[in-house]
């Protein structure tokens, strides 16, 4: 922070001082080269916070993703490709580190399911708001998007409870269903519960991108005789595939990374592991666990960052521009 | 809305009275159905999302025998002994997680949202070379998971000695936040460079401009961000439970994970009541921020 005042001091005196018979571009280019130097050190921080916990730490990981490591000795041992020859191999056999992989993966995509039903129902619930045009409209948002900043680990707390053999969902069906012993039933479990939380989400953004929609369109349409709800599905819906189009991929990126419906909701139940559940977990697993989990999380890096360039490129929205 | 009760209302000169009356009351009819059908579904869907909290309230006034034992949904005998045993269990204290989740709150939003200003400050107003390529140097940093940072950077804390504290979280956020550094260069773009001009005229530094005219003319937009951030920290549980193990460090949720683990009996009203306790900061702000919540969402995801 001194750094800066003192060169800020120092590049005020320049500004201040009276222009001394120079040529005229020598002195221009000072004090931008100052400006430069001072724009630099605003920046600087946030610079080397990204050198030191992002790149630096990707690295890391890539190296350790071909070593075997003696956590107690501190000891590394160059091991090639063997930690991607396991994730990749035995996936038939059970108890191999290949089955367990693959069966985060498959957990993963499976519960990436509660996205497009999330989708769907926000969609359906901003329509009608926006149809119905009823008052009180507010009061359904804020009330939808509670969900959305309420603490993962407490939501999942209470979606156990209402999801236990003896909670509300098998009380109101009159069913005895154990959601946590079955590796099938508790993924739906979580899709059922993160399908109902993020519809709120959608819903927010859907509605929004309504509002977006020219109105001309609508005035262009009603005097050709279309209905308020003919004109729903003909205009508003292709309208807003932009918005459903940049849900999908933040929620893309973010389910892939899913930890907490793992961890807390499934109570770290094997049949509902996620990928980074995996890594995780495989990270203290003997000396080959470090690198097994190294490897998985490059793996999973390289899947999001081509998501996130397709999300750059198909939509210019987080586009730079000068 | 209003604009489009308008064109319905909108007289048609073809159509003869009679049919235009009959047309007016169809359409009267199809929309105060549309209406009621509109509230019966956002209520029910309404009452499913809010539903949890009622229940996690109500269960928490619950006894443990019930609440593990059988279905009610009022309690049938209201005791407060989940709470009570929040406040005395030594494994649950959560005078300590609050204490330590408010150490991470404040030292991070201070200190980040600071440099995340000045870094946005630099890239708006200042002439930095290379800003095209700094800014996305930056947000490239957007797109790496943290699964692929925590493996390193665990070992690099405890290497540090620093894993069981609350180091590993709030030294990274000294170093800013990139989507408020994006954030916050977009908004003070807007900014009419003439201020600064005028003030660099009148001799004050770089650093005073952005002190003294940027900060107080972006502090709402600023404010903004703080409170996201604020609620993400808040919420945040995946790297605080990582790196935090003894009872005395945990965030406040990581001690409710924790309870969590303990898994059911006399442990379930207290997970409630825990719950219920550790959100109420949360509620409150969004409820009285709301408006700003929505539309500040609502701008994020059409405009970016």
């Amino acid at each position: 922070m001194n750094d800066v005042e003192i060169t800020a001091a120092e590049e005020e005196r320049v500004a201040v001082i009276p222009p001394k018979p120079q040529p005229k571009k020598r002195k221009v280019s000072k004090i931008e080269r100052r400006e430069n130097l001072i724009a630099f050190l605003f920046i600087a921080l946030p610079v080397a916070g990204f050198i030191i916990f992002t790149a630096i730490s990707m690295v890391f990981t890539f190296v350790f993703s071909f070593q075997d490591y003696w956590s107690r000795r501190g000891v590394s041992e160059f091991v090639g490709f063997k930690h991607y020859i396991n994730l990749f191999s035995g996936m038939g056999t059970p108890g191999e580190v290949g089955n367990q992989y693959l069966k985060s993966i498959g957990n993963t995509l499976f519960l990436l399911l509660s996205m497009p039903i999330s989708l769907f129902l926000g969609l359906v619930v901003a329509g009608l708001l926006r149809l119905g045009d009823i008052k009180g409209s507010k009061v359904y948002q804020v009330l939808y998007y509670l969900p959305a900043v309420s603490s993962a680990v407490a939501l999942n707390i209470v979606w156990r409870y209402i999801f236990r053999s003896d909670g509300v969902l098998n009380y109101i069906f009159g069913t005895e269903t154990a959601w946590f012993a079955d590796p099938m039933l508790v993924k739906c479990a979580i899709i059922i519960k993160n399908s109902l939380n993020g519809m709120g989400h959608a819903m927010i953004l859907f509605l929004a991108g309504m509002l977006n929609v020219p109105k001309d369109l609508y005035e262009a349409s009603s005097l050709d005789g279309a209905s308020k709800v003919r004109q729903f599905f003909s205009i508003t819906i292709p309208m807003i595939t932009p918005v459903a189009f940049y849900l999908l991929i933040t929620g893309l990126i973010g389910g892939l990374q899913s930890f907490a419906d793992s961890q807390v909701f499934a109570n770290n139940y094997s049949g509902a592991q996620t990928i980074v559940h995996f890594i995780w977990a495989k990270r203290t697993d003997g000396v080959s666990g470090y690198g097994i989990a190294s490897a998985a999380s490059i793996l999973l890096s390289i899947c999001i960052m081509i998501i996130t360039l397709i999300q750059f490129k198909l939509s210019n929205k987080w586009v730079y521009e000068e | 809305m209003e604009n489009q009760d308008m064109l319905l209302n909108m007289p048609e000169p073809e159509s003869g009275k009679t049919e235009k009356e009959k047309k007016d009351i169809k359409q009267k009819a199809l929309r105060i159905g549309l209406r009621v059908f509109t509230y019966l579904i956002m209520s029910v869907g309404a009452f499913i999302l809010v539903f949890p909290y009622l229940w996690m309230i109500l269960s928490s006034f619950k006894g443990a025998d019930e609440a593990a034992l059988e279905f009610t949904f009022f309690p049938r005998r209201w005791s407060t002994e989940a709470y009570t045993q929040l406040f005395t269990d030594p494994n649950f204290p959560i005078f300590r997680g609050l204490l330590n989740t408010v150490i991470i709150e404040v030292s991070v939003i201070f200190i980040g949202t600071f440099v995340s200003a000045m870094a946005a400050f630099s890239f708006a107003k200042l002439k930095l070379r290379f800003k095209t390529f700094w800014l996305l140097f930056l947000m490239s940093g957007m797109m790496v998971p943290y699964a692929a940072l925590m493996l390193p950077q665990y070992r690099a804390f405890e290497a540090l000695g620093m894993t069981d504290t609350l180091w590993p979280l709030i030294l990274p956020g000294f170093f800013g936040n990139v989507s408020m550094i994006f954030f916050l260069t977009q908004y003070m773009r807007g900014i009419p460079n003439a201020y600064f001009e005028a003030a660099r005229i009148d001799g004050a530094n770089h650093f005073t401009c952005f002190v003294v005219i940027m900060f107080p003319l972006v502090y709402t937009a600023i404010a903004a961000q703080v409170i996201f951030w604020f609620v993400g920290i808040w919420n945040d549980y995946f790297a605080p439970s990582i790196y935090l193990s003894s009872p005395e460090t945990k965030t406040l949720q990581v001690l409710l994970g924790g309870l969590n683990e303990q898994g059911s009996g006399v442990y379930l009203p207290m997970s409630l009541a825990g719950s219920f306790l550790a959100s109420i900061p949360m509620l409150v702000i969004y409820i009285t921020c709301q408006k700003f919540f929505i539309e500040s969402l609502a701008i994020s995801g059409v405009k970016g």
